[in-house]
Parts: structure tokens; sequence; C-alpha cells
């Protein structure tokens, strides 16, 4: 690893964050239309975790938040004039409470739109065309946790599909039958945590797994005999923080494996060194060094993927452990 | 079908081509849906490691009309695990198969697990380095957590009964193979996990004090080989202390 590579480039990030909205002219800005919603909340979080909320125009961002209101059906798409998803929807009601503008969300009406999406079988569906998924169940509990209206939800039948997903290596897929991945784990694990269940995990055997997810090369990857990549940094050790054994990992190699994948000119971390960077990898690679303990960073809830103290000021936190933050 | 030639990666295109599985009368292609063994001609065979590819072929075989019998799938992924060992989501295939195929009294337990422990030795001895096969390997393990087995099949004899010949001979197997492959640390972890399992499930039967001493050894020299690791093996140590 080059020199420059061994701490976080915090302002280049900030920067490299704050430029994504600006070339609109640009065509990457059109391909990911259909992730804006989700862009903005990874930038956002990604900017809180470093501590600069502030670099991004509040006013401006809870705006086009509501300028993606899908108002047939009661729920907000990824970009305006999108049909409304679950995935957006879970975005937007993030960015509205991080920024606090909850106040201008018709709350009744998204949680209607959400309990619509929950199928006979207990597990969600991401909008009205059905897809199914169990990362749409985690999104609709975590959803109506952050909006306080968990009560609504027919928790059994939720906990019943997602128990069903569960494999014999202690994983979940992303459906009955589907095999686990780490991703599909962070999504499971995290909607038992929000629900209290989770003595529905196999806690040894899923923790094993998870720890034999690194690589040599400090990387962690999403399945067996797979590529490591930067975003398992955080599905991995989200997971981990909640069934709290996040030392299973070993923090070091992953801290300088993450800090290899930035781009020290423009800012930005990629999913492995030498590749492009975007928002999503930006993310959660700063997501997995707060949860490791990275100096200077501000905690973040594993859980909701949010800002801790905010979790905790809703009184919302659950009982997950991260490394605890060194001295820069 | 031609994207997802070029991005098998891509979740909508194969909710899609699902989605008209399900509610487009004779389609789409009628040329292989009918038997998802015709996938084997191209795109299946390249894309066999894929996970959403056997995640779909998990729908189509849910969605035939004349259901496809399990043991058929059974034999299918033996075919695949033996073409190639590090094929984790057909070892994940079979899992699930052989739980189906238990819980409904079509296939017996008790020799269909002999089986697997066959197919498992096999894969083993080809390559001890291969994840895949040490994480299926925990047959024990799996038979043993109540919640993924239906009820009549937990309170089987067939399964709880020999527990401890099963256990005393995967070790022995295992250890073989540690005698030929000294660094392996695949071999080191399941001996640990096997042990242990012996010194809490037979304590009375069993030497605790010999099989505890080599449980300990055997942690100190995988703290050496996967020192990345040390922190779990400590705390696997300080149970072992407590047993």
């Amino acid at each position: 690893m080059s020199k420059e590579l061994d701490t976080l480039l915090v302002p280049l990030h900030v920067s490299y964050i704050q430029n994504l909205g600006k070339n609109k002219d640009d065509l990457m800005y059109h391909l990911t239309a259909h992730l804006r919603m989700n862009a903005i909340y990874w930038g956002l979080t990604a900017l809180c975790t470093m501590n600069h909320r502030d670099a991004l125009d509040r006013d401006e961002m809870v705006e086009y938040v509501m300028s993606c209101w899908d108002e047939e059906a009661g729920g907000f798409g990824a970009h305006p004039d999108h049909d409304a998803h679950i995935l957006s929807t879970l975005s937007a009601i993030q960015i509205l409470l991080t920024q606090d503008a909850i106040d201008r969300l018709d709350i009744d009406r998204v949680v209607k739109f959400i309990l619509s999406l929950q199928q006979p079988s207990g597990v969600f569906a991401g909008d009205s065309f059905g897809e199914i998924d169990t990362r749409f169940s985690y999104i609709a509990v975590n959803a109506l946790s952050l909006l306080g209206r968990l009560g609504d939800l027919d928790a059994d039948k939720t906990v019943g599909y997602i128990v069903q997903c569960r494999n014999f290596d202690g994983g979940f897929g992303s459906r009955v039958g589907a095999e686990s991945h780490a991703a599909q784990v962070f999504v499971c694990c995290a909607a038992l945590t929000i629900l209290d269940k989770l003595d529905e995990i196999d806690t040894p055997t899923l923790s094993w797994w998870l720890a034999e997810r690194q690589l040599p090369n400090g990387g962690l990857n999403g399945r067996p005999e797979k590529l490591e990549d930067v975003c398992y940094s955080f599905w991995v050790l989200a997971s981990l923080s909640m069934l709290k054994k996040v030392h299973y990992i070993n923090s070091d190699k992953l801290t300088s494996f993450i800090l290899s994948a930035q781009d020290p000119e423009g800012g930005g971390i990629a999913d492995r060194p030498g590749d492009m960077v975007d928002v999503f990898h930006t993310h959660f690679g700063v997501a997995g060094l707060s949860i490791l303990g990275y100096p200077g960073l501000v905690d973040l809830d594993p859980v909701y993927c949010m800002p801790a103290a905010l979790i905790e000021k809703m009184g919302l936190r659950k009982g997950w452990q991260a490394l605890e933050r060194r001295a820069g | 079908m031609a994207a997802l030639k070029v991005h098998p990666k891509v979740y909508w295109i194969w909710n899609h081509r699902g989605w008209c599985l399900n509610n487009v009368p004779s389609g789409p292609g009628t040329e292989d849906e009918g038997d998802p063994r015709g996938w084997e001609k191209d795109l299946w065979n390249k894309r066999v490691v894929c996970v959403l590819a056997w995640s779909y072929r998990r729908v189509v075989l849910a969605s035939m009309p004349i259901p496809r019998p399990e043991t058929s799938e059974l034999a299918y992924t033996t075919r695949k695990i033996e073409a190639n060992f590090s094929n984790f989501s057909a070892w994940h295939q079979r899992s699930k198969v052989l739980l189906s195929l238990w819980s409904k009294g079509e296939l017996d337990p008790k020799n269909s697990r002999e089986d697997e422990f066959d197919l498992v030795h096999d894969a083993m001895y080809t390559d001890p380095k291969d994840q895949s096969v040490w994480i299926y390997h925990p047959l024990a393990r799996w038979f043993r957590s109540a919640c993924f087995l239906p009820l009549s099949i937990q309170n089987s004899r067939d399964i709880q009964g020999d527990d401890k010949e099963i256990l005393e001979r995967e070790i022995t197997i295992i250890q073989s193979l540690l005698d030929e492959e000294p660094d392996s640390k695949w071999c080191m972890e399941s001996l640990v996990h096997y042990k242990s399992l012996l010194l809490r499930n037979h304590s009375l039967s069993a030497n605790t004090s010999t099989l505890r001493r080599e449980c300990i050894a055997l942690l100190k020299q995988l703290r050496e080989v996967d020192s990345g690791r040390k922190a779990r093996y400590d705390e696997i140590e300080l149970e072992l202390a407590k047993s």
C-alpha cells in the first residue's frame, strides 16, 4: 500500500460526495437515476459518519426528497416521476429523519403503502410489481420502526418468513431455498434484531461463517470462495456487531484493505483497490471503519445504518457492540 | 435471455424472467423451460456458480406443471459437485433437497447421510483448501441443529442415536487428512469442532481430559496458521475451560 493510503482521506471524500450532484450533464448521472434517492442517503450518511453532516445543502436535499413523492402510491420513487418503491421510500425516511424534517411526511400514507407490500407468505415485495426478497422485509421493518409504527406490522408473520430462509450454515438467503449471502445475512439479522427475535439465530454457526468471510488480504467476501469487496465490510461487520462478535475479524487488516481502496486523487472508495470509486462503496467503507473504531469517525448504528446518536435519541437502540473508538 | 447472458448478476432481469415464466402462457422461450437441464446448453454451464442463476432454477422447478422428482435434482447436484467440488451453490441446493426428501419420508435419512459423508470425504481429499466442502461438512452440526429439521426427523433415533460413533469416525478421517496436510486449517478447525461436540454431549463415555488437551493443542496451532481469526480461537478455548 502506498504511504498516502494509510489514513482515511476525509476532506477528499467530503468533496467527492459534494461534487456528485453537480455533474448533471454526466452520462453516469442519468444512468443511475433509479438509485438517486439511495445515493443521497449513502452520501449523507457517509458525511454524518465523517462528522461533516452539513457539507450538503439541507433544504435543497429535503426539497428533492419531497419531489420524489408518488402521490398515487403513497411512497417515494428514486427520482421525480418514478414509481414508488420500498427501497427509495426507506432512504427518503432516513434522509428526512437525519435532516430533522420528518414533519414533511404523511406518515399514515407511507405506513399504508409499506404494509400493502406484505405478501400472504409474510415476505415483502419491493413495489406493486411484486419482486420479493428478505431485503424488502428488513426495509419494511426498519421503516416502520423509524416511524414508530412497528405495532401496525404482523411481526409473527414477518419473522416466520425470515426464519424459513435460514440455512444449514447459519446464514440467510433472499427467499426460501436461496443460499446464504453476507448482505442477506445482514438484512435478516437486522430485521430480527429490531423485532427482538435474535434468539432465532444460530449464533455460533453464523458467527463462524461470518468470520470466514475475511480473506488473507484483509478484505471480506460475501460467500465462500468469492472475491473481497469493500461493501461486505459493512454487511459482515454490522451482522457481527449484532451478534457481539466484531472481534472475530482482524481489524487492522480490514482497515488497511478499506483504506487501500480509496482514490487518493479524486476521493471516494471503490469495491477494491484500483477500481472506480462510487458513493455506495464510499458509504459502506466508511461505515465499516466506524464499526472498527477508526479514530475521528462518528458512531453509526449498524442495525438501522444511521447515526447512532439519532437512533439512541429516538429510543430505538438495540444491544449491538462495535469496537471501541480509538484515539487519533 | 440475451440480457442475462451479458448481465448475469442483475437481480431485476432474473426477476422479470421469473415473472414471464409465471405469467406468459407459453413463454418465455419454450426452448428450455420444461426441463431446467436444458439450461446446460450454454448459459447454465457458464454460470453454474452464479447465485442468481441457482435462485432462478428454484423458481423454474417450483413452477413446472408436472413437478420434477426431487431425487433427480439431488442427482443433478451430485453431477455438478463431482464436476467441481468448489461449487457452494450446488452444495447449498443439495442441503435443501435432502431436507425436503427426508421430511417427506421419500429418502431414508440414515442411508443417505452415509452417501453424503462419502461425497464430502471425496471432496475433502480432492481439495482440502476449498471452503465449500468444509462449511458443508458439519452434517453432524446440521443434524443436531434442531430448528432446521421437522419434528419427525429431530426425534428420530436414526439421527441422534449413533451420533457418537459418527463423530468419532469423522474425527479419525479428518485426522488422517491432517497427517497428510499438516498445515490444513480446515482440518484443525473441524477437529476442534467435533472433539468439542464429543466433550459436550458424551462426557460420560469419552476421555475428557485427553480430548480437552488435544483441542487446546489444535487451537494453539490454529492461532499460528490462521492468526487473523485468533480472537475466535481464544474464545473457543475459554468455552472449553468452562465445559
